[in-house]
């Protein structure tokens, strides 16, 4: 029996303090700087690494259906997309009185110039960590607290002009699961 | 095009072990600034030798080797920074304080012997195994558990109400 667990648990909730922002500029610099080192095989094997848990089995999952999401969103849109062109194009030969001028034909292609649709979106949990259990609410069944650590990642690209766009962020998730006193 | 993506891998990577890393580094150098040079130098170092990303022992190894290259080079001023330390007991702080509780266990991490708090360091914060610790420090797996053991026990007994 670890008669240390309640320190160490004290101890998890102290945060280092975060390192400054020139300190990741300065990274990002160095690497930027050295691109000819050959270090993809060790990254895809570290990647492969963090789906070795269940856990990130789960979150792989989970973004894998994201993607699946987005993709038949993007395609629903382009489907709409299109039948919009079908009116655009049939409108001045239907109506005479209207003459199609050169600024409203502009306008009807420079507008899907600014749509981003969804391209991707991935999640990786880097940590994932067990804070023993806990009561919560009074509640007299304890439950086992977990914490995951991950960074998600969501693209968005323009399909006209090729153009994309990136937010990656991190993320942090509990989640309590209860434990029966079996 | 492959080499792009593995950097922003190894980015996201140095983003994750920061906070642990520039902790360890402090563990000898009591200004940020120093710490977060000695950590830029050893995670450079470590991704130009091509070494496998998720070896995290070699990177702490490096970064308690190019600390104590630093100590060596700035003998003079860590002296001086040091005893200015003593006596106006101005430091960065190395942790996010919240409440009291946590201002006393910070204080009390201070006090350990610097054996110990590496290893809690590299335990607690870093999440290293006890395998990884003695990999990085050069010591047997016994060694690395019991001065975790000796530290929480320490800890402890400082923390005790009188």
């Amino acid at each position: 029996m670890n008669d240390f667990s309640d320190i160490e648990n004290d101890l998890q909730k102290l945060r280092p303090t975060q390192p400054s922002p020139v300190l990741f500029k300065r990274i990002d610099e160095a690497l930027a700087k050295h691109r000819s080192a050959p270090v993809a095989a060790d990254t895809r094997r570290n990647w492969r690494h963090l789906l070795e848990t269940p856990y990130n089995w789960g979150f792989a999952l989970a973004a894998a259906a994201v993607l699946v999401l987005f993709a038949a969103i993007s395609l629903e849109r382009r489907q709409e997309h299109g039948e919009n062109v079908t009116q655009v194009s049939s409108a001045p030969e239907t109506t005479h009185s209207v003459p199609a001028t050169p600024n409203g034909s502009e306008i009807a292609r420079t507008e899907p110039l600014n749509k981003f649709v969804p391209a991707g979106a991935t999640q990786v949990v880097y940590n994932t960590r067990d804070e023993g259990l806990q009561f919560t609410n009074a509640s007299a069944q304890p439950v086992r607290r977990l914490r995951y650590h991950s960074r998600q990642t969501w693209q968005w690209r323009n399909p006209t002009t090729g153009a994309s766009l990136r937010v990656s962020y991190p993320s942090e998730e509990v989640v309590l699961i209860p434990v029966s006193g079996q | 095009m492959e080499n792009i993506a593995s950097h922003e891998d190894w980015k996201r990577c140095f983003c994750e072990i920061a906070p642990g890393l520039l902790l360890f580094a402090r563990q000898w150098v009591h200004s940020a600034a120093d710490a977060e040079d000695i950590v830029q130098e050893a995670f450079v170092k470590f991704w130009r030798r091509n070494h496998k990303i998720d070896n995290r022992a070699l990177l702490y190894s490096a970064v308690r080797s190019i600390a104590l290259d630093f100590i060596r080079r700035n003998s003079r001023r860590a002296r001086r920074e040091a005893s200015a330390f003593e006596e106006t007991d101005f430091s960065e702080p190395q942790f996010e304080i919240e409440d009291e509780t946590q201002r006393a266990l910070a204080g009390a991490i201070d006090g350990l012997p610097r054996e110990q708090r590496e290893v809690l360091v590299m335990k607690i914060w870093n999440e290293l195994t006890f395998a990884e610790i003695a990999g990085a420090l050069g010591i047997s797996q016994n060694t690395a558990a019991s001065r975790y053991r000796y530290a929480l026990a320490a800890l402890k007994k400082m923390l005790q109400p009188q």
